[in-house]
């Protein structure tokens, strides 16, 4: 059973190009153009990790982040955060939120892999 | 599965290459395979497995370029390489395949000079890495919260684990006692003593993103990497590599005892095994090994080449050589003081993480043995077995005959009864033998049942009907070759059962029954059989209808439609081409179905019977036996032939005397116990070219019921002789046609009795 992976950001180019490169590796993959979508699709299959945008429109990444760390379903799911700040006030907020870990933006399709093996192997 | 077609293919490629190296189609047929292994075993997760085959997949790429011959070396390598991705499939622990892989890829890189072998986590090239190896201890204590992240800490030790050699201890001294322990905090904590080309900047970025809120030292450790007792060298890689072949070769030399002419598949690949292994110990410059195998090498190229069966000199040679073989690498292995090697210790499971019990202390060792407490064998091996326990269950039949010859020819009754007292001994230990070979082939039938909720699920949703599927007697056992048999049978009759036999929700509505139809799969044992019946509450089968079907078919006749009664009708189901479905459905109802099931059965020795009411629902019985080798059986005399009938399918035995017998024009029945069955006589039966001359009856006649797939019928035998254990032999295969019998036996003294298959001969 190949792991599916959800891929959350307001960027069709975002979704499109995370979505191709994960597939390619072998994953399945569920987009999101939102926080709010996401935590509706998640409702409805079950994701064993998430990728997200930190600023969305609806509801962002932060938000995301808490809500399904209060989903019993997805307590302990790794969730990555795409960002594009380096900054480490905000990865640190991120990581209060629930956030596994996180991938600077731009970034290179061996680095999203690698970050998603390790996270999820 | 797929894998293992692809690596079947792969493997006849290969031998085929080796007699047309330069064949371009061939070569391409290799690649596609490999490609495709690693494509497929990349994306089910053998990154290790994709990442090995990628070696192979690169030597093929540069010989369908043309820039690259293939060597018979190359064709032993890939071969090697072949079974070891088969390996990396089954094996729970790929680990301790590494260095055998590292071989092979060393190896594989000699062939591509102008490509550097790319290192990978720097695993391949032992040698270049070596000199900057280092040892580092590790600690980490991740924050108790830690898996409310989404992080497992156990896989950041893992990925610790693939840098290098690692010894890993979990620290459990932070657990605190049960009645405070939070089982969604992390108490644990590690210690990794890690061997590892790499920098310790990679060490550090595998905690990238706990590494704020862990506790982590990563320690340089001084002390020198010691030599190859620790980290796994070239001699390792070879020994593996002689530990394979020398099973390998063990199997060849077994079947070979028993061939009793020519097998050339046998000893191609026999030879194909030597030869690796001769490459193996010429590049680990071992010459002694390397000279007995030459020998065995052109002991086998000897016998292909005459294309003679092997002479038993041949045998005892090769044998012999196996034998000094065997102990040869045996002392190698003692001074690489691998004997006794195992496993590093393997990381506590995620469970054992966060769920830290106190009994946890053991849990990290206790996995070891744990994974080597089931071990998988070559189905042929459990046969071999299985076959060797019956055997010896009729040779031990012997006894009591001897007892008697002794006793009553020779007058040694004193002697006849220490015999038959010993007899009784063997007796006692081969059935307890044969009942313990007989269970490892034991499967519950679950296997089979699990699959039809989902079944009995999707057809109702296609066909808007509502059904319920009730599973009884999961647990019942049945030999795994049955099992594997009945799965196809079982899936067409509960097909059947949905999608001919229940209504629609609104006509069974209508006919007052529940809207949801039930269907009922049941399995149990019953003396030595195994019965599983399919029941449900639908519409039943009409006969009229059935008789109709076959004759527009042209299937039957009139006369003989006309001379049917329902059960009669009902068994028409079962002739091919068939059907009564209204429509062909993508479901069934292409009348391809009932007579290949009960075919199938029949094959596995079972019966089907079916029972049916229209209205009320049908049901089908099938009845099979538990195990397929060792039977009990009663073994009688029809003009003067003998004959077994399978103690399953033997209701009764009984004398009747011969007023009880009545004529009805060619036929001749009986009534027994206010119940009417045909009698057939066996010796008539099996007469051949001698139309009887009407053979008198006896006074009494001795009769054995038995269960047919007509009904029951008295078969009339002119004696019986008792109950006898019997392993059956399939018939050759000049006779497999032969529906009446199931095989033939050989008795205690010698002798050979044909076995009834009650299910064909009448």
């Amino acid at each position: 059973m190949s792991k599916t992976i959800m891929i959350v950001d307001d960027s069709p180019t975002m979704r499109q190009m995370v979505s191709f490169t994960l597939i390619d590796a072998g994953y399945s993959v569920v987009e999101a153009q939102d926080g709010a979508e996401a935590l509706t699709k998640s409702g409805a299959q079950s994701v064993d990790l998430f990728l997200t945008d930190l600023n969305m429109p609806n509801l962002d990444g932060m938000q995301l982040t808490r809500g399904l760390r209060a989903m019993p379903r997805y307590e302990f799911t790794p969730i990555v955060l795409l960002t594009t700040e380096s900054q480490k006030e905000r990865k640190m907020e991120g990581k209060a939120a629930g956030a596994t870990g996180w991938i600077v933006k731009p970034f290179q399709t061996e680095q999203l892999l690698a970050v998603v093996k390790k996270v999820c192997p | 599965m797929e894998a293992a077609d692809l690596l079947a293919e792969l493997d006849s490629a290969m031998l085929e290459l080796e007699s047309h190296p330069q064949d371009a189609a061939l070569l391409n047929r290799v690649f596609r395979a490999i490609h495709t292994v690693k494509g497929s075993g990349a994306t089910a997760g053998f990154t290790e497995m994709a990442a090995f085959a990628h070696h192979v997949e690169e030597l093929f790429d540069e010989a369908r370029m043309g820039r690259l011959t293939i060597t018979s070396v190359m064709i032993d390598l890939t071969l090697q390489a072949k079974d070891l991705i088969g390996q990396m499939l089954d094996s729970a622990g790929p680990a301790t395949l590494v260095p055998a892989c590292r071989e092979v890829v060393e190896s594989l890189a000699k062939f591509l000079p102008h490509k550097v072998p790319t290192p990978r986590d720097g695993k391949s090239g032992p040698g270049a890495a070596a000199q900057s190896r280092q040892r580092h201890n590790v600690y980490f204590k991740p924050h108790a919260q830690v898996f409310f992240s989404g992080t497992d800490p156990v896989s950041l030790v893992d990925e610790l684990r693939a840098l290098g050699k690692a010894t890993v201890t979990a620290r459990i001294d932070g657990i605190p006692p049960l009645a405070n322990l939070n089982p969604k905090h992390c108490y644990l904590a590690w210690e990794v003593a890690l061997v590892s080309a790499q920098p310790a900047s990679k060490i550090k970025e595998v905690f990238l993103f706990v590494e704020d809120e862990s506790e982590i030292r990563i320690e340089r450790d001084l002390t020198p990497v010691a030599g190859p007792t620790e980290v796994d060298g070239p001699l390792t890689a070879f020994l593996n590599i002689a530990a394979q072949s020398l099973q390998a070769a063990d199997g060849f030399l077994s079947r070979l005892r028993g061939a009793t002419e020519h097998d050339g598949a046998c000893c191609k690949n026999y030879l194909r095994i030597l030869k690796t292994f001769q490459a193996a110990a010429n590049r680990q410059g071992q010459p002694e090994p390397a000279a007995l195998l030459g020998e065995g090498i052109r002991l086998l190229e000897g016998t292909i080449a005459g294309n003679v069966t092997m002479s038993d000199q041949t045998r005892g040679n090769l044998a012999e050589g196996h034998r000094k073989l065997t102990a040869l690498i045996q002392s190698l292995r003692k001074d690489d003081g691998r004997d006794d090697e195992i496993s590093p210790l393997s990381a506590p499971s995620p469970i054992a993480a966060s769920q830290p019990l106190p009994a946890a202390e053991a849990a990290p060792q206790a996995d070891a043995p744990r994974a080597r407490a089931t071990i998988r064998v070559d189905q042929e091996k459990l046969d071999r077995l299985m076959r060797s326990a019956g055997e010896l269950l009729v040779a031990r039949n012997a006894f009591p005959l001897l007892a008697k010859r002794l006793t009553l020819e020779h007058g040694l009754s004193g002697m006849g009864k220490e015999v038959k007292d010993a007899g009784d001994h063997i007796s006692h230990i081969a059935e307890d033998l044969q009942a313990a070979v007989l269970s490892i082939r034991m499967t519950p039938i679950r296997t089979v049942f699990q699959r039809f909720p989902r079944l009995v699920r999707d057809i109702c949703r296609v066909q808007a009907k509502e059904a319920e599927l009730l599973l009884e007697g999961e647990d019942t056992e049945l030999d795994k070759t049955v099992i594997e048999q009945i799965a196809d049978p079982l899936v067409h009759l509960v097909r059947n059962a949905v999608d001919h036999g229940i209504e629609l929700p609104e006509a069974r509505a209508q006919a007052g029954k529940p809207r949801a139809g039930k269907v009922t799969l049941k399995a149990y044992n019953k003396a030595t059989n195994v019965i599983i019946e399919i029941h449900d509450d639908g519409g039943g089968m009409d006969p009229a209808r059935l008789k109709r079907k076959a004759l527009e078919k042209g299937l039957i006749t009139s006369e003989a439609a006309a001379a049917m009664d329902d059960r009669a009708a009902l068994e028409l189901i079962f002739l091919p081409g068939l059907t009564t479905a209204a429509k062909v459905t993508d479901i069934s109802g292409r009348g391809v179905g009932m007579d290949v099931v009960r075919s199938n059965i029949r094959q596995i020795h079972g019966t089907t019977k079916l029972e049916s009411k229209l209205g009320c629902g049908s049901k089908i019985t099938i009845t099979l036996p538990a195990s397929l080798m060792v039977s009990k059986g009663i073994l009688v005399e029809a003009n003067r032939e003998e004959y077994v009938f399978p103690m399953e399918s033997v209701v009764q035995t009984v004398r009747l005397p011969r007023s009880q017998i009545r004529r009805h024009e060619q036929s001749y029945f009986t009534t027994f116990r206010n119940e009417v069955f045909p009698v057939l006589r066996l010796a008539d039966h099996f007469a051949v070219n001698r139309r009887t001359v009407e053979i008198a009856w006896p006074e009494e006649v001795p009769m054995a019921i038995v269960e047919t797939n007509r009904g029951r019928i008295a078969v009339a035998v002119d004696r019986f002789l008792g109950h006898v254990e019997v392993i059956v032999k399939p018939m050759g295969s000049d006779f497999a046609g032969i529906a009446a019998f199931l095989g033939a036996t050989i008795m205690g003294d010698g002798r050979v009795a044909l076995v009834i298959n009650p299910a064909g001969f009448v």
